[in-house]
């Protein structure tokens, strides 16, 4: 398989030839044979009419060179190859060879001399037109036949057009095409040769060849010209469409050029190229400047897009666009801040800008869509480079200049401008060459130029919402210990407080989902809404003398918001109805600076929640500062106002001694009363932060509630712990508290006489009242005024809790009582008629092994009611435990008997009765 | 074989053996021999230790050499991009100087270099050699090439014909 034979006869040269000597040497040798593949390799490097000289030289060699592979490559490098279209070629062609075989076959039964021709090849030679038969053996003789003959009819009569100078150059002046193939040597047909380029397996060198033949001629022209005048590619073509177009062919045949000097040649085409794009340039630009859009603009953009896509011409276009050159005209961006209140920023002037350079751009849209070709985009690097230059410029300078004047300006006008910038993205319509992501580009693009402004934005916000969060609360604090005022209490008496409590937050929840909306009217409806609505209510209640607190600010408060238009005004004078009501915790914390603290991070989140759009990392970044919003408003809220309110009420709590307070007429505890209130209070907030937290973070998506490891989630968990640490804790001191106060009045109320009342003068006990006595009554009262505070306001395990332990309290305080009064049998009915109304209060309670306690104090109670006549009854009823319920053991209940009146009189026979019998037994 | 194994110094540097066709060892340093993909394998497989010679039976000590001297100059290079099946136009750079005159010698040396490359797999040096012989036939007429390459006409004068015009688009120049 040797392709390189040894020479037939050795020494046959004189060594005078260099290149005989060589072979003489080789020959003596016997050795080099180079392999097929490294053959290969070489012709790899040769240039294409190399290529044919090698293979003429051997049937071998010509095999290599024809090679389809070798010229699919060159087509490929061009990328004028379609593999799919070839495969479908392919199949076609197998498909017509199958139905040609059978046709054949038949037509040999009768003929046999019928399929000679067709070399291994497939090169048809000759132009005969019998060859309707032997087209079966070879598919690729049939295409190329086909093509022929159309090209051939179409050149053929057009040869005479050819402009002189070109046919000079067309170097194959063998006028003899009868037998050979034909070229498109038309410059009209040359023009699209590439375009014509068909992917045919086996044809690929034929399909080169006519490239080859109409663009290799100008090219290596090209490559050897010396100035732009020269070539005659210039000269065969005047129009400068069709040079453009060459020259672009040019560009994409350069590319299958792989001999030697290649990159020498592509330069010099390069360099061509920029002196016609220059060129073309300059026309393009006058065209520009004379405003001739339909006329020079439009032609020489479609020369330049033609040539290399024309980006030379757009980058012309937006660079001396005049949009570009006088931008001060759109508008100053200190307009915004001129005018305006301290912490106020304008938009109006921003809002005229971005809708005088939408109106700009889309009229700009127009323009491109007269002056440019559908194919190329003109208006996306336009805008792109709007954003850039303009629009960030502005927003550059408005907000360096708003953070100078302060950060609430600059809060207010980033986020207000960035709504704005957003608004200009969506209303921008695209031209015909924009793609069908235009929106998202333009919207990519505003968002970038806002980007560098959204690092600076999103830490002032977080700073801004914690330094006046942190202010409030301070504010709140120094006003609080500067009044020093005398903690009187006053509290929800006959207040329904799950209803108030429900319409508040229904308020509440309205207000929060109107949206902060920052660009048609001027800055945020909280700052103005609230600061009108609330502070009247602020200063109607706290610069009001304490003394005349008691049912007057509920009237002031009405009239001091009487504007109806919004639900925040509404919310406001809710808030203060509130407010008034809950006067008695005013000096722990308020509900006003927890509202107003919301506010604050409302506008604050809804400001920072634009950049959420951004997406991306501004996007989450701005996300997370969302978050962090939240979690400082809850350590603000919680850590510094609620529980120093909570720890402050329960000192309260536990400094309290019934004894030394002088005034008891009033009903409830004072200091309980307080912190069941404050109790009540925090559940209201608790459910406002709620509220708050589904609407604002949930609801826009800004975080998952059911991430478990979100900070904010967390931080809102360690919240209602705290709280509900502190609702505890208070709770427990509250239980002393109340039962302190219990003790208290049985030991001052109780009079002796009540439970053994004197003989009348007749001898006979006067009964004036079967009814409870005054303090079993007062007990009660008290009891369950304040448990029944709690209903509604804390979780319903911790109310069952502390009713029970209220309960046993009262139980046992009710027991060490009854052990220091004194009872005659008259005395028994007041007796058990005080404890049929604990017991009927207990039973409200609806806690089981409660009522059963205070049942086996009634059934005790009955001992006291039996005669002294029937001390053997007693005995049986001291020894009855199953009476008790287990709560009292026997011993316990003969102490109790002790306390009847008659008890020495009754004693002996009472112990002969519970020991003596049991002696008997024994 | 001294210098092998007492040359501590850079495993680079140290003496490796090759035994040529003709049966003579060339001693060359370890880097130089690996710019040959196929003696860079083969000293990898066989561990560092390297003290035998390893037997090179296609090529003799002439081209051997050669090769060597090639290596040599291009011991430094970055090694060859195994993916040849990238644009093949980047292998049409021109020959450097050095190059061009190192392929100046005669014919069957240039053919022996070429299959030694092969053999030994240098990439870049083979190109080099085939870029030559493309030199060499540039330009030629048929008669010209088969004379160079001692290759035998096989056609009819007809059948030499009928290629040219088949492909006349392609005459140039």
């Amino acid at each position: 398989m040797s392709s390189f034979k040894r020479a037939p006869v050795p020494g046959e040269h004189t060594r005078l030839h260099v290149l005989a000597s060589l072979r003489a040497t080789q020959i003596i040798e016997s050795k080099p044979v180079l392999p097929a593949e490294l053959i290969a390799t070489i012709l790899d490097y040769l240039a294409v009419p190399d290529l044919f000289s090698f293979a003429r030289t051997s049937k071998r060699m010509q095999e290599m060179v024809y090679d389809d592979t070798r010229w699919i490559q060159r087509l490929k490098s061009m990328g004028c190859w379609n593999e799919a279209e070839a495969r479908q070629r392919f199949e076609e062609a197998m498909r017509r060879k199958r139905e040609a075989q059978r046709a054949k076959e038949a037509e040999e039964a009768r003929s046999t001399s019928a399929g000679l021709n067709g070399s291994g090849n497939g090169i048809s030679s000759g132009g005969g037109g019998e060859r309707e038969i032997s087209v079966t053996l070879f598919d690729a003789s049939w295409e190329e036949e086909k093509q022929y003959k159309s090209l051939g009819r179409a050149a053929r009569p057009r040869r005479s057009t050819l402009d002189r100078g070109f046919d000079a150059m067309t170097l194959s002046p063998n006028g003899s095409s009868g037998s050979g193939e034909s070229f498109s040597l038309d410059p009209i047909l040359t023009l699209k040769v590439l375009a014509r380029v068909r992917s045919i397996r086996g044809l690929a060198r034929q399909e080169y060849g006519k490239v080859y033949g109409a663009l290799a001629p100008y090219y290596f022209d090209l490559a050897r010209s010396r100035s732009h005048t020269d070539p005659i590619l210039f000269r065969t073509y005047r129009d400068p469409e069709q040079q453009a177009q060459m020259l672009a062919q040019l560009k994409i045949f350069a590319k299958s050029d792989f001999s030697q000097g290649w990159n020498l040649r592509e330069e010099r085409l390069d360099s061509m190229i920029g002196i016609f794009e220059n060129a073309v340039l300059r026309e393009f630009e006058q065209g520009y400047e004379s405003n001739d859009i339909d006329g020079r603009m439009k032609r020489y953009a479609h020369v330049l897009v033609t040539l290399n896509g024309g980006s030379a011409g757009i980058d012309t276009y937006i660079h001396n666009h005049p949009l570009m050159v006088n931008r001060e005209k759109l508008g100053d961006p200190l307009e915004c801040l001129r005018d305006t209140a301290p912490g106020h920023v304008s938009l109006q002037p921003s809002h005229d800008f971005f809708l005088g350079l939408a109106t700009a751009v889309n009229e700009q849209a127009l323009v491109i869509d007269r002056a440019f070709p559908p194919t190329v985009d003109v208006l996306l690097p336009f805008v792109d480079r709007v954003g850039e230059d303009i629009v960030s410029e502005y927003i550059t300078t408005l907000f360096d200049e708003a953070h100078e004047r302060g950060v609430e300006v600059y809060l207010k006008a980033v986020s207000g401008v960035f709504e704005q910038g957003l608004q200009f993205a969506h209303s921008l319509t695209p031209a015909k060459g924009s793609k069908a992501n235009f929106p998202e580009e333009v919207f990519r693009i505003v968002t970038r130029s806002f980007e560098p402004h959204v690092d600076l934005y999103l830490q002032e916000e977080l700073d801004f919402f914690k330094r006046k969060s942190d202010a409030e609360v301070e504010a709140w604090e120094k006003r609080l210990s500067d009044e020093e005022q005398s903690t009187e209490s006053f509290f929800m008496a006959n207040v329904n407080r799950q209803a108030v409590k429900r319409d508040f937050l229904t308020s509440f929840k309205k207000v929060v989902m109107m949206p902060v909306n920052v660009l048609p009217t001027i800055s945020t409806p909280f700052g103005t809404s609230k600061s009108a609505a609330v502070p009247p209510v602020v200063n109607g209640e706290h610069l009001e003398p304490p003394t005349s607190r008691s049912g007057t600010p509920i009237p002031g408060e009405r009239s001091a918001s009487p504007r109806p238009q919004a639900p925040t005004s509404e919310l406001a004078a809710k808030a203060a109805i509130m407010n008034s009501r809950l006067e008695g915790i005013r000096s722990l914390f308020s509900i006003e600076v927890a509202l107003n603290l919301i506010h604050r991070a409302k506008s604050s989140l809804e400001r920072a929640a634009l950049f959420v759009k951004l997406g991306g990392q501004s996007g989450e970044e701005s996300r997370e500062q969302c978050e962090n919003i939240f979690i400082s408003l809850l350590q603000i809220l919680g850590n510094r106002h609620i529980k120093t309110g909570f720890d402050k009420a329960v000192n309260h709590l536990s400094a309290y001694n019934p004894r030394e307070v002088g005034d008891h007429s009033r009903e409830g505890v004072e200091p309980l009363v307080t912190f069941l209130e404050l109790v009540n209070v925090g559940d209201l907030i608790q459910q406002m932060v709620d509220v708050f937290y589904l609407q604002e973070l949930v609801a826009p998506k800004l975080t998952d509630r059911d991430d478990f490891l979100s900070p904010a989630v967390k931080e809102k968990k360690r919240f209602e712990q705290m709280l509900d640490e502190r609702v505890a804790a208070g709770l427990n001191k509250g239980i002393d508290v109340l039962m302190d106060e219990v003790e208290y009045i049985c030991a001052t109320t109780q009079l002796p006489m009540d439970f053994n009342p004197a003989p009348g003068p007749d001898g006979v006990v006067q009964i004036m009242d079967i009814g409870a006595s005054h303090t079993a009554t007062k007990v009660v009262h008290i009891v369950s005024s304040h448990t029944s505070m709690l209903v509604g306001s804390t979780d319903k395990n911790m109310l069952d809790v502390f009713n029970q332990e209220v309960g046993l309290r009262l139980f046992t305080a009710l027991c060490k009582h009854l052990k220091r009064q004194r009872i005659s049998v008259d005395g028994a009915v007041k007796l058990i008629s005080d404890m049929n109304t604990y017991h009927a209060y207990i039973t409200t309670l609806k806690n089981k092994s409660l009522t059963q306690y205070f049942s086996a104090l009634r059934e005790l109670s009955q001992i006291y009611l039996i005669s002294p006549d029937h001390a053997k009854e007693i005995a049986t009823i001291i020894a009855d435990s199953d009476r008790y319920y287990g709560i009292f053991r026997a011993e316990e209940v003969y102490e109790f008997a002790e306390r009847r009146a008659d008890w020495f009189v009754v004693k002996r026979e009472i112990e002969k009765a519970l020991y003596g019998f049991g002696c008997v037994v024994m | 074989m001294a210098a092998a194994s007492t040359s501590a110094v850079d495993p680079a540097k140290k003496m490796i053996m090759l035994t040529t066709s003709d049966n003579i060892d060339i001693k060359v340093e370890r880097e130089v021999a690996e710019r040959s993909i196929l003696i860079k394998n083969l000293l990898e497989d066989l561990g560092s230790e390297g003290d035998e010679p390893i037997p090179i039976p296609n090529v003799n000590e002439a081209v051997m050499k050669k090769v060597l001297e090639w290596c040599e100059q291009h011991r430094k290079d970055p090694p060859a991009t195994q993916d040849d099946d990238s644009d093949s136009r980047k292998k049409s750079t021109d020959i450097d100087e050095w190059d061009q005159k190192f392929m100046q010698v005669d014919q069957e040396m240039l053919f022996e270099i070429i299959l030694a490359a092969n053999y030994l797999d240098i990439k870049a040096l083979l190109d080099v050699g085939c870029k030559t012989v493309a030199n060499m036939i540039k330009g030629k007429s048929p008669d010209e090439i088969r004379k160079t390459f001692n290759i035998q006409n096989d056609f009819t004068p007809e059948e030499e014909d009928q290629i040219r015009r088949e492909n006349e688009w392609a005459e140039d120049r």
